[in-house]
């Protein structure tokens, strides 16, 4: 487990990261959300012990994190880029060996990695060779090669086709299964809904909300329904029960206000316009995260 | 110390594999010998042909002697090096005979000609005429020949006895002698302390700046796409500092081990003289002195840099700090024992430098030899802990450039 207490981290005249905490369990994906700027990478570069916390306790395993966790540690950061003029399987070899994997060892995770992500043909190129889509698989081999029992991870996702998200994906969800201790840094509301457990909202350096996903969404759900329908729907938004609504040309995501029953909501509009679909939802991530950032700027 | 080893040999070997560094390898020395053997071998060129040397003698009084005095110049297969005619024609005056000589010379007929114009009983003004300005070598030694020919004459006039006269034209050489310990003595030869000094001094100072610039570009890169977090999340800064720094002198000691296995095949091959190799030993630590400390110097700065144009500008102000011992090497061999001279071989940034040249020049006191070894050790490790604290913090800062008062708080921080 990773649990961290009372962060802070102050840059000079600016708080970059203002006394927060969380713990991350194995067996579940921690999502760390934020809008840009947030201190998202800041907290993340603290927990890893790369700067140091202006105050704060962070421990893995019950002891603090100092250089014996090196080699316990993943970490994809968020901007890509290795070491342009060299061959690929020469990069990874070397992080892997830096995590203190043997020769040998290195060169059969390698192996393993590559043909994971299918992309052995290319071990012999040199990185600026590569597609940037491969260049940050390469990335993400250096992050998982050593097997480490801490995954973090900083916008994985960036970049990928959806076939190799998927691919990702999947790869995520099994280390889940293996036991490790995934921290996911993301924007992306929509995957961190398929793959977060728990879920830490951070802005201007400070919790904003957090909890578990199903908790979040039960306390954020509290009148949604989702509508299909043909015709223009500008109507609904002057419908007096009516809280808040994301309309588009024949779709709409639509709050109601506190006592309105979704059902009678139905009848007042089924006159008005043709509905084709009709369906009480929990709100998005995305509704919540937009929700929860605008609420707090 | 496992991974400092591993980002050492990271280094060593990305390194070595890059043209940079072959470039660096073979086009420096190339380059060094070119300019520093090139001009000598030209001027020192061997003749090979008998040149025809015309002689426009107004007194009437000197063509004989000097045929006589000029023959002894000779080509290396033993023929005459000059052939001298005469051009003085009985009934022509001085301008129609230059007209006529200065067309035989475009001709190619003649290689010049010497004219000697008698413009009283004892002045005597001599010009020599050539295609090209003056080859100073002919120069010289028409020069000595037709002194020698008017000293003869005026010594003979006032009734000297030529076996006199003959020793007293025979010039004294003075051969410089350079006295070492156990009594023996070696020829001092400029070439040799030209070569054994500025030479090395030059390699050190090429090898310190395409190294050092290596470094500095790598830091930039690691820092510009963020490679320092996973490296700094795998080791500590401390390790991956000592890596660079390791890997990069093996660097230099591959160069250098190159550089002298090359070095001593030609002066095995007589091209360069085997005195040059004399000091070895101590040139060679006082290269590594020079070499670390600046290598610590360059990733002390290479940290605080973000980007390729900044490298650029710093790395050229180095540069020049670099050129200042190359600068002062040609006072030094002429003055050794300058002040100046003394003050430099303690100071860290010329110590080395200034010292391989003390070295070929002569002996140094043990004392200074060791002061100064001490002062270049205490500022190494200086300038070693600096490195390191501005490298801890500054890989890590991204976007704007330190100040300095920055920078100094991150030396005052823990």
């Amino acid at each position: 487990m990773l649990l961290v207490e009372n962060l802070t981290k102050k840059f000079k005249d600016v708080t970059a990261v203002n006394n927060i905490s969380f713990k991350v369990e194995s067996g579940k994906i921690f999502g760390l959300l934020g809008p840009n700027g947030a201190g998202k990478t800041t907290a993340i570069r603290t927990t890893l012990n790369i700067i140091k916390p202006t105050s704060g306790k962070i421990t893995f395993e019950n002891k603090p994190i100092t250089d014996e966790f090196f080699n316990a540690i993943g970490y994809l950061p968020e901007e890509r880029g290795l070491y342009k003029k060299s061959k690929v399987i020469d990069v990874i070899i070397y992080f892997a060996r830096l995590k203190n994997l043997s020769y040998n060892d290195a060169v059969k995770q390698a192996d393993i990695w590559l043909n994971k992500l299918e992309i052995n043909n290319l071990r012999h190129k040199k990185i600026d060779e590569l597609s940037k889509g491969n260049q940050q698989k390469i990335q993400f081999i250096i992050a998982v090669l050593h097997n480490p029992k801490l995954l973090i991870l900083d916008e994985p996702f960036s970049g990928f086709d959806p076939i190799n998200q998927q691919l990702i994906k999947d790869i995520l969800l099994s280390f889940v299964s293996s036991g490790k201790i995934i921290m996911l840094c993301t924007h992306q509301m929509d995957t961190a809904e398929k793959l977060c457990n728990d879920i830490f909202f951070i802005n201007n350096g400070k919790e904003v909300c957090s909890g578990s996903l199903a908790d979040i969404k039960k306390n954020f759900g509290k009148n949604h329904i989702k509508i299909e329908f043909d015709g223009g729907g500008e109507f609904l938004e002057s419908n007096p029960a009516v809280l808040h609504i994301d309309a588009y040309s024949n779709y709409a995501e639509i709050e109601l206000k506190e006592k309105i029953q979704p059902y009678d909501f139905l009848k007042s509009i089924v006159e008005k316009v043709k509905v084709k679909h009709f369906s009480v939802i929990e709100p998005t991530l995305n509704k919540i995260f937009i929700d929860v950032i605008k609420q707090t700027n | 110390m496992k991974k400092t080893l591993i980002v050492g040999k990271w280094e060593y070997i990305e390194k070595v594999k890059t043209k940079t560094f072959l470039i660096s390898l073979f086009l420096t020395p190339a380059i060094i010998i070119l300019f520093a053997v090139l001009p000598t071998l030209l001027a020192n060129q061997i003749e090979t042909t008998t040149k025809a040397i015309g002689i426009i003698d107004t007194s009437g009084i000197y063509f004989r002697e000097l045929r006589e005095k000029v023959s002894q110049y000779k080509l290396e297969d033993n023929q005459p090096n000059y052939v001298l005619v005469n051009l003085a024609g009985a009934n022509k005056n001085i301008g129609e005979i230059k007209n006529s000589s200065d067309e035989l010379v475009l001709l190619g007929k003649l290689e010049g000609y010497l004219l000697i114009l008698n413009g009283g009983t004892d002045s005597l003004k001599a010009e020599f005429c050539d295609k090209n300005t003056a080859n100073f070598r002919d120069i010289d030694n028409f020069t000595n020949a037709l002194n020698n020919v008017r000293a003869d004459l005026i010594l003979t006039k006032e009734g000297v006895s030529p076996s006199i006269i003959k020793s007293i034209s025979d010039k004294i050489k003075i051969n410089p002698i350079k006295i070492e310990k156990g009594n023996t003595e070696s020829k001092s030869d400029f070439l040799v302390i030209f070569f054994s000094s500025f030479v090395f001094i030059i390699l050190l100072m090429m090898m310190i700046l395409s190294s050092g610039g290596m470094l500095i570009r790598s830091l930039v890169e690691e820092k510009s796409n963020r490679l320092i977090e996973i490296l700094i999340s795998s080791c500590t800064p401390d390790e991956l500092l000592m890596g660079k720094v390791f890997g990069l002198s093996s660097l230099g000691l591959t160069q250098v081990i190159i550089w002298s296995l090359v070095g001593i095949s030609l002066a095995g091959a007589g091209v360069i003289p085997i005195e040059v190799f004399n000091n070895l030993v101590p040139i060679f630590i006082y290269f590594l002195f020079g070499f670390v400390f600046y290598s610590a110097i360059f990733v002390g700065i290479g940290s605080i840099v973000t980007s390729e144009q900044e490298a650029q500008q710093i790395t050229s102000y180095l540069s020049l700090v670099l050129v200042l011992p190359v600068a002062l090497t040609l006072p030094a061999i002429e003055n050794p024992d300058s002040l100046l001279v003394h003050i430099l071989s303690l100071v860290p940034f010329t110590a080395p430098s200034i010292m391989i040249l003390r070295f070929n020049i002569g002996p140094i006191p043990g004392w200074e030899v060791i002061l100064s070894a001490v002062i270049m050790i205490i500022s190494i490790y200086f300038v070693v802990f600096v490195s390191a604290k501005i490298f801890r913090i500054g890989i890590l800062s991204y976007g704007k450039k330190p100040s300095l008062r920055e920078i100094i708080n991150w030396l005052k921080s823990e």
